[in-house]
């Protein structure tokens, strides 16, 4: 503990129950860095603090959760479902998952309207893939929680020159749902991010702040999923393969990550599936007798041709 | 006298797609590389590399000796130089101390780089003159039928180790390094872009680079040897190897099947041409430099 223990003098009205905060997100967004802060500030208030979490899921787009609990007394440090006070989401789909840990029409609602869409939720390995990410809009989300905050939180930090204080912006609109001083956030603050980055959170957090003092209709255009899954274009692959320079080497067969190329009758490289050919080049670069060239071109596709994604798998 | 080529911008432009064609002499093909021969992957990377610095063919000269590596420069567009057994760093020298504004490449083999040219190899490095050299290691002696090269592994069959080789091989890139090369690099054919972009960082690097392609020759070696077909080698290469970011070349004892892979070496030290001229210059004065 440092001088900021003074500050333990402003404490919190007495909590019969531990208030219970839940913070998700994916790998590398900083969930453990926001808990650490939140489990600090607690203890600085005098408060018995539990936290329990899922990490190890550095490689970007894994799940990372954080239960904390803090209180005058906190026996368990997991939060069961339906009684989160706060569910802070980093990424959206995340914040949905967990959703139903809030408290049922009591709970405080916070999540970046940022998607990621992992990797592994694509339907087929094409570029442009359709994929199952949430297709719920924001409005929908925020009219259904009584107080939700639903900020484009990575936007905001982007334009503060570092989208990684994406998550300080959402600490900040958590504060003020919290009944912590606000200054022990400013102080504690500084202790869990980079020295060089202090000045840009500091400005993050306020600008978090400022957010929730104004009014904010979710702006549906912005972050609708369904145009997300909508491409306007589609890649088109022609493998154009000189039959007379082939030799039969085999490597484009073997090293094709789709398995659509085969030697024919002859001998001779042809492509058999072209419906599962990405055009990833991999035949192309690998090519010793430079018999395959792969042509990428874009071709524009009408209006609901693409598919619509489905609901998140809770 | 001609004016040093301007240095070159490691390449912002990073394409995906280039029309190989524009780069090669199509009359020549398909070319005479045996089915599966890493060489032609090699050759892909370096025009590769050569479209994403754009190099006019005019400023390109690749000079290249004997062996199946030396035939290569046949293929490539541009000004190119076949030369004697094991030469073609000597000639690149000439060369590029007469027109320091060509972009000189040296395509070479094993056998031609580390046997019979072993001494202009280590000369060539000594004088840190711009040249990019690329050695194409198959580890064997393959167009004059598959003799045993300063590289073949241990142990490994050729005519003329029919009970298996017992001479330990070089370890090119520690050579290198030793003889004063300030850039060495090492990659396997299987990582085409990879081996892309350390050519053009040799290409771009002010002074001697030297970068070995682990190539395979399928029919020469690894049917002697029962390595397996063409796509099975690439593979074992890629497994075998271990990359390294500008750590030192001599740090581990070269064995076969554990190469390291990637920038082993950059360093700094005056280009030959340069401190040449500079000299010439203090000592005859103005005007008199040539």
């Amino acid at each position: 503990m440092n001088s900021t223990a003074g500050t333990s003098a402003v404490r919190p009205a007495v909590m019969a129950a531990p208030t219970n905060v839940l913070i998700v997100g994916v790998g590398g967004q900083g969930v453990i860095m926001v808990s650490k802060i939140l489990a600090r500030l607690s203890q600085l208030q005098g408060l018995q603090v539990k936290q329990s979490e899922v990490h190890g899921m550095a490689k970007r787009g894994g799940s990372v959760f954080s239960h904390i609990r803090f209180g005058n007394e906190v026996w368990s440090p997991t939060i069961p479902m339906g009684e989160a006070d706060v569910v802070l989401g980093l990424e959206w789909a995340e914040g949905l998952r967990w959703l139903r840990y809030l408290k049922p029409g009591v709970g405080t609602f916070i999540s970046d309207t940022k998607r990621i869409v992992p990797p592994f939720s694509c339907r087929d390995r094409q570029h442009d893939a359709r994929h199952g990410y949430a297709n719920h809009s924001v409005a929908e989300i925020v009219n259904q929680v009584p107080s939700a905050f639903a900020p484009d939180a990575t936007g905001m930090a982007t334009q503060l020159g570092n989208e990684r204080v994406a998550n300080t912006i959402l600490l900040g609109i958590l504060s003020t749902v919290m009944d912590f001083p606000v200054e022990s956030w400013r102080e504690v603050l500084p202790e869990f991010v980079p020295p060089k980055t202090v000045e840009t959170n500091l400005k993050a957090f306020e600008a978090g702040r400022e957010w929730t003092t104004k009014p904010h209709a979710p702006d549906l255009n912005e972050t609708s999923v369904v145009q997300h899954a909508m491409p306007t274009s589609r890649r088109e692959v022609n493998l154009e393969i000189t039959e007379a320079w082939c030799k039969s080497c085999d490597i484009c067969v073997k090293m094709c990550p789709e398995r659509c190329l085969a030697l024919d009758d002859h001998q001779i490289v042809e492509l058999v599936k072209p419906e599962a050919c990405t055009g990833c080049r991999v035949c192309e670069w690998l090519c010793p007798d430079f018999a395959i060239a792969v042509h990428v071109s874009s071709v524009p596709i009408v209006a609901n041709q693409a598919g619509v994604s489905t609901e998140v798998s809770a | 006298m001609s004016e040093m080529a301007a240095p070159l911008t490691p390449a912002q432009k990073s394409t995906d797609q280039f029309e190989i064609r524009d780069y090669l002499r199509l009359d020549l093909f398909p070319h005479f590389l045996c089915p599966g021969c890493g060489h032609g992957i090699a050759l892909r990377a370096l025009l590769w590399a050569i479209h994403d610095l754009d190099i006019e063919k005019d400023q390109l000269a690749v000079v290249s000796g004997i062996g199946c590596s030396g035939r290569l420069s046949a293929y490539i567009d541009a000004n190119t130089f076949h030369t004697t057994h094991g030469r073609p760093l000597a000639f690149a020298t000439g060369l590029k101390l007469a027109r320091p504004d060509l972009h000189v490449i040296v395509i070479t083999g094993d056998g031609d780089c580390l046997a019979i040219g072993g001494n202009h190899l280590i000369h060539a490095a000594r004088r840190n003159l711009d040249i990019t050299c690329i050695m194409l290691n198959n580890e064997v002696y393959g167009m004059t039928g598959g003799q045993v090269s300063p590289t073949t592994s241990l142990d490994r069959f050729t005519t003329t180790t029919p009970l298996g080789n017992q001479e330990p091989g070089f370890d090119a890139c520690a050579l290198a390094t030793g003889a004063g090369a300030t850039f060495v690099g090492r990659e396997v054919t299987l990582q085409t872009t990879a081996l892309k972009i350390l050519m053009q960082e040799g290409i771009v690097h002010r002074g001697f680079s030297f970068v070995e392609v682990i190539s395979d020759c399928t029919e020469i070696y690894g049917r002697k040897n029962d390595l397996g077909s063409s796509p099975e080698m690439v593979l074992s290469q890629k497994r075998s190897v271990l990359p390294k970011f500008d750590g030192s070349a001599v740090d581990k004892p070269f064995r076969a099947g554990n190469w390291d892979t990637g920038v082993l070496l950059r360093k700094e030290r005056p280009e030959y041409y340069e401190a040449y001229r500079a000299h010439c210059h203090r000592v005859l004065g103005d005007g008199k430099s040539k």
